[in-house]
C-alpha cells in the first residue's frame, strides 16, 4: 500500500461519493417512462444505481491504496470486508457486461487466446477483461488476493486457477463438498479448516491482524441483510406481487458484492418499506397481473429487458426463482458469535451446492409460497451444475404437481446462444396454454 | 465406477468387483438427452445412456466420484431422481491439499464403507481392508512400473494401452500378471516420440491412428491413467492409508491440482521422456482441462514440444479430420 495510492483513493471516493449524491438526488426527481405494461419503477433503483457505481468508482482507485480480493460470489467475505478489502465479484461483473452488451467481445477475446467457447461466458468474459483491460465500469482493481469457493460450480476453480497464473497472486481455496441432505461433521470440519487458512492468507496479504470484535460487526450486518432479502424476495407472496424477479436479479446485486457492509443493510431496510408500500396499497409490479411465473436458473442478462417486456405485455408476471432466493435462505445459519464455524455451514449450504431432490423441492415450495402458474427454466450453456437435472425437474413439475413449466435454451451472459426467434415462439406457446 | 480417483481397495475389502466406466465410448447418447443437456460432457451422457439401455443390470451399486460438474450432475439424477433405480454412491473428492484434505477423504472412505456395509449387512474388519489397501499398492506398483518402462516397452500404443487400462477392472494379483507379461515385451523401440494428455485415450481410433503414422505414446497425462500413478499410503489406519494414496498422484485437473504445479508436471514430463509432441485429447465442455489448456500448451511449445489440441467426442467416432490433423502435426515437426 503506497501513501500516494492512499492520498488518491481516498478523494476519488469522497469526490465521487458527493458526484453521485447530486445524481441521486437529481434522479430522486426525475419523472420515470411510463411503461405500458409494468408499473413505475421502485424508487430504491436509483439508491441502488449509486450503491453499484459508488462500488465500482472505489474500486478504480483501490490498488495499492486498500488490499484487493477477487472473490466468486459464493465466498466467504466476512472476514475480508472485516480485514478492509475491496472486494471485487468477477461473477457480477460479467452480469455486467451481459446487461451492458460488450460480454461477446470480451468472450471472443478470451476465445482467441485459446479459451474455449465450451466454458462459462462469466469466466470467458472475465479473462477477456484481463487480456483487454476493457470493461464498463472504467477500471478494475489489480487483486492482491484471490478467493475461490466451489459451492456454485468447480468451474471457478480453474478460471481462478488461471487468473492466479496470470497476476501471480495467491488463491485461497474454499472447497466446499457436495451434498444430498445436511451436510455431515467431517465436511464442516474440512471447509472451518479451510476458511481458518482464508483468514491467515488474507491477513498476509493485508498486512495486517483481523479484529474478532469487527468480524462480528460484520457478520451481524451480513446476517441482517440476508434476514432482509429473504423479506424482500417473500413480498412477491402478496397478489399482486410488488416485485418481479427480473427486480430481484437487478436488486440482489448489494447482497451479493456488498455483504457486510451498512449501506448494504439500509438499502435492503428501504426497499422492504417501499414494497410494503405497494403491498399495503395493492399495487403490482405490472399493471395487470394474470398469471405468475418462477424461474429457474441464472438470468439471461442481455436479453432481460426484452423477455421482461415480453411477458408484462401478457400479463405474465415473473414473481419468484430459487436464484435470487438462494442469498437470504441461509440467513438464519448466520451466527455472529460463532463467525468462522457458522460460516461453514452457511457457504456449504448454498441451493447450487445441493443435490437435484433438494432444488426440485425448493422450487416446489416456492411455487406453492408464490401460487405460480408455471416455470420458466433457463437451461443454461454456461451454467452446467444447474443446468443438469432440469429436464427430470421440469417433468416432475409437470407429471406430479401439475405445473406447466417450459425448458427455455440460453446463456446468462453470451447472447450467441440466444435465439430470439425460438425463444419468443416458445414462450408465446407457453403462455397461449396458461390462458395469458 | 465412473471417472477418475476412487478408493479400489474399500470396494473389494467388501467384496464387490469395481470395474470401471468412462463413458463406454461408442454408445448411443441419445437417450441421455431427456435428462442431459448435449452441451455437457459426453463421458456422464455415454454413462447414463449406458445405464438407460440397460448396461448396468448386473451391477449393485453404480459410484459417481465427484470429479467435475458433469458428473456432479450424473451422480445427483442418479441419487435423487433416477430415471432407472439403481443404488447410486457419490463420494467427494477434496479439492483441498494438505492434511485437512486427507482428513476429510479418510472420513469420506469411512462413511462409503459404512454404507457399504449396510447394504452387504457385513462389513470388513481394520485387518481385511489394509490388506486390500496393500494388495491395491503393489498392484499401483506394477502400474508405476509399467508406465516408466513404456520407452523401453516394443508394444503398440493400443496393445500398451490395453495392458495398462486393465488396471480398471482386474483384480490386483490378475493385473500384476498382466503387467509383468508387457514389461517382458522388450524388444527394438522405434517411432515419434510424443506425450498423451487429456481425460480418456479415446475414441479407440485415436490409438490406432497413432499406431498408423508411426507415432509412439512415451508419456502419459491422461486422467485415466498417468494422473493416477498412486504412491503407497503410510498409515497403519486403512481409511487414512487409502486417502494418502488416492491424494499422491501427479497435478490433475480433476483434483483441483495448481496449474502451476500441473504445468510444470507436463513440461518436466515431456522432457524427460524426449516427447516431441504433445496431443491433448480431451473431451468437448471439459471444463477442468479447457481451462487449463491454453497456459499448458503455451508452456509446452516454449519448451520446444509441439501441441494438437484433440476435442474427442466418446459417443462418437475417431475422425478423419482428426486423422488428418495428427498427421499435419507429425508433418510439421522438426
Amino acid at each position: 500500500m503506497t501513501l500516494y495510492a492512499s492520498v488518491r483513493h481516498g478523494l476519488a471516493v469522497t469526490g465521487g461519493r458527493a458526484v453521485l449524491g447530486v445524481v441521486r438526488w437529481r434522479d430522486t426527481f426525475r419523472r420515470p417512462r411510463a411503461h405500458p405494461h409494468l408499473a413505475p419503477p421502485l424508487r430504491s433503483g436509483v439508491r441502488l444505481k449509486e450503491l453499484i457505481a459508488r462500488h465500482y468508482l472505489k474500486g478504480r482507485t483501490a490498488s495499492s491504496a486498500v488490499p484487493v480480493a477477487w472473490v466468486t460470489s459464493g465466498a466467504p467475505v466476512e472476514p475480508l470486508v472485516a480485514l478492509g478489502y475491496h472486494v471485487h465479484y468477477p461473477e457480477n461483473h460479467g452480469a455486467i457486461c451481459g446487461i451492458r452488451r460488450v460480454a461477446e467481445d470480451l468472450c471472443t477475446a478470451a476465445e482467441s487466446a485459446g479459451w474455449s467457447r465450451d466454458l462459462c461466458s462469466y469466466a470467458r468474459t472475465d479473462l477477456g477483461v484481463v487480456l483487454t483491460g476493457r470493461t464498463p465500469v472504467g477500471r478494475l482493481p489489480r487483486p492482491d488476493l484471490l478467493v475461490c469457493c466451489t459451492n456454485i460450480c468447480q468451474t471457478v476453480l480453474g478460471w481462478y486457477q488461471v487468473l492466479a497464473e496470470r497476476f501471480g497472486v495467491p488463491m485461497a481455496l474454499v472447497d466446499t463438498p457436495f451434498l444430498y441432505g445436511t451436510a455431515p461433521p467431517h465436511a464442516l470440519t474440512y471447509v472451518e479448516r479451510q476458511i481458518e487458512v482464508l483468514v491467515e492468507a488474507a491477513e498476509r496479504a493485508a498486512g495486517r491482524t483481523l479484529d474478532p470484535g469487527r468480524l462480528h460487526a460484520v457478520t451481524r450486518r451480513s446476517k441482517d441483510a440476508c434476514t432482509l432479502w429473504r423479506e424482500v424476495v417473500d413480498r412477491a407472496r402478496h397478489r399482486p406481487s410488488p416485485i418481479t424477479a427480473f427486480d430481484t436479479f437487478v436488486h440482489m446485486a448489494p447482497i451479493v458484492e456488498m455483504r457486510g457492509e451498512a449501506c448494504t443493510v439500509d438499502y435492503y431496510a428501504a426497499l422492504l418499506e417501499e414494497l410494503d408500500g405497494r403491498v399495503a396499497r395493492g399495487e403490482g409490479a405490472l399493471l395487470e397481473e394474470q398469471v405468475r411465473l418462477a424461474w429457474d436458473n441464472l438470468p439471461i442478462w442481455p436479453r432481460m429487458r426484452w423477455l421482461s417486456d415480453r411477458l408484462a405485455a401478457r400479463g405474465a408476471a415473473l414473481v419468484a426463482s430459487p436464484y435470487a432466493r438462494a442469498w437470504g435462505e441461509l440467513a438464519d445459519l448466520i451466527d455472529p458469535e460463532r463467525p468462522v464455524a457458522s460460516a461453514a455451514r452457511v457457504y456449504l449450504h448454498p441451493i447450487l451446492n445441493l443435490g437435484i431432490g433438494q432444488r426440485l423441492a425448493a422450487l416446489r415450495a416456492l411455487a406453492r409460497d408464490c401460487q405460480v402458474d408455471g416455470v420458466l427454466l433457463h437451461s443454461d450453456r454456461s451454467c452446467r451444475p444447474w443446468s443438469s437435472g432440469q429436464a427430470d425437474i421440469r417433468d416432475r413439475l409437470v407429471r406430479e404437481d401439475k405445473i406447466p413449466a417450459l425448458l427455455l435454451e440460453a446463456d446468462h451472459s453470451d447472447p450467441r446462444a440466444f435465439s430470439e426467434a425460438q425463444a419468443s415462439a416458445r414462450i408465446d406457446a407457453f403462455l397461449e396454454g396458461l390462458g395469458a | 465406477m465412473l471417472p477418475v480417483h476412487h478408493p479400489r481397495a474399500l470396494w473389494r475389502a467388501h467384496g464387490y468387483l469395481p470395474v470401471e466406466v468412462w463413458g463406454p465410448p461408442g454408445t448411443d447418447a441419445t437417450p441421455a438427452g431427456a435428462h442431459l443437456q448435449p452441451f455437457l460432457c459426453s463421458i456422464p451422457r455415454c454413462g447414463l445412456a449406458f445405464h438407460l439401455a440397460g448396461g448396468l443390470r448386473d451391477v449393485d451399486v453404480v459410484v459417481v466420484p465427484h470429479a467435475c460438474d458433469a458428473l456432479q450432475g450424473l451422480g445427483s439424477i442418479l441419487t435423487d431422481l433416477p430415471p432407472r433405480p439403481l443404488p447410486a454412491l457419490t463420494p467427494y473428492l477434496p479439492r483441498a491439499t494438505g492434511e485437512v484434505a486427507v482428513a476429510f477423504l479418510a472420513a469420506e472412505i469411512a462413511t462409503l464403507s459404512t454404507r457399504l456395509a449396510e447394504g452387504s449387512q457385513r462389513g470388513p474388519t481394520a485387518d481385511d481392508l489394509l490388506a486390500a489397501a496393500l494388495d491395491e499398492e503393489a498392484a499401483d506398483a506394477a502400474f508405476r512400473a509399467l508406465l516408466d518402462a513404456r520407452p523401453r516397452i516394443s508394444l503398440s500404443n493400443a496393445a500398451f494401452y490395453e495392458a495398462v487400462r486393465s488396471r480398471e477392472y482386474l483384480p490386483p494379483a490378475e493385473f500384476r500378471a498382466v503387467a509383468e507379461v508387457a514389461l517382458a515385451a522388450t524388444g527394438p523401440v522405434d517411432g515419434i516420440p510424443v506425450l498423451l494428455s487429456g481425460i480418456v485415450p479415446e475414441p479407440a481410433g485415436l490409438l490406432a491412428c497413432l499406431d498408423r503414422h508411426g507415432v509412439r505414446v512415451v508419456a502419459d497425462d491422461t486422467a485415466c491413467v498417468g494422473r493416477r500413478r498412486y504412491a503407497p499410503g503410510t498409515s497403519t489406519e486403512p481409511f487414512r492409508r487409502m486417502a494418502e494414496a488416492l491424494g499422491s498422484g501427479p497435478p490433475d485437473t480433476t483434483r483441483g491440482s495448481p496449474l502451476s504445479e500441473r504445468v510444470a508436471y507436463v513440461v518436466a514430463l515431456a522432457a524427460q521422456t524426449g516427447a516431441r509432441a504433445a496431443l491433448l485429447a480431451i473431451p468437448g465442455s471439459c471444463d477442468p482441462e479447457l481451462f487449463a489448456l491454453p497456459v499448458l500448451r503455451q508452456a509446452l511449445e516454449a519448451a520446444g514440444v509441439r501441441t494438437l489440441h484433440l476435442e474427442t467426442d466418446l459417443s462418437m467416432p475417431f475422425t478423419a479430420q482428426a486423422d488428418t490433423r495428427v498427421e499435419a502435426l507429425l508433418e510439421s515437426l522438426p
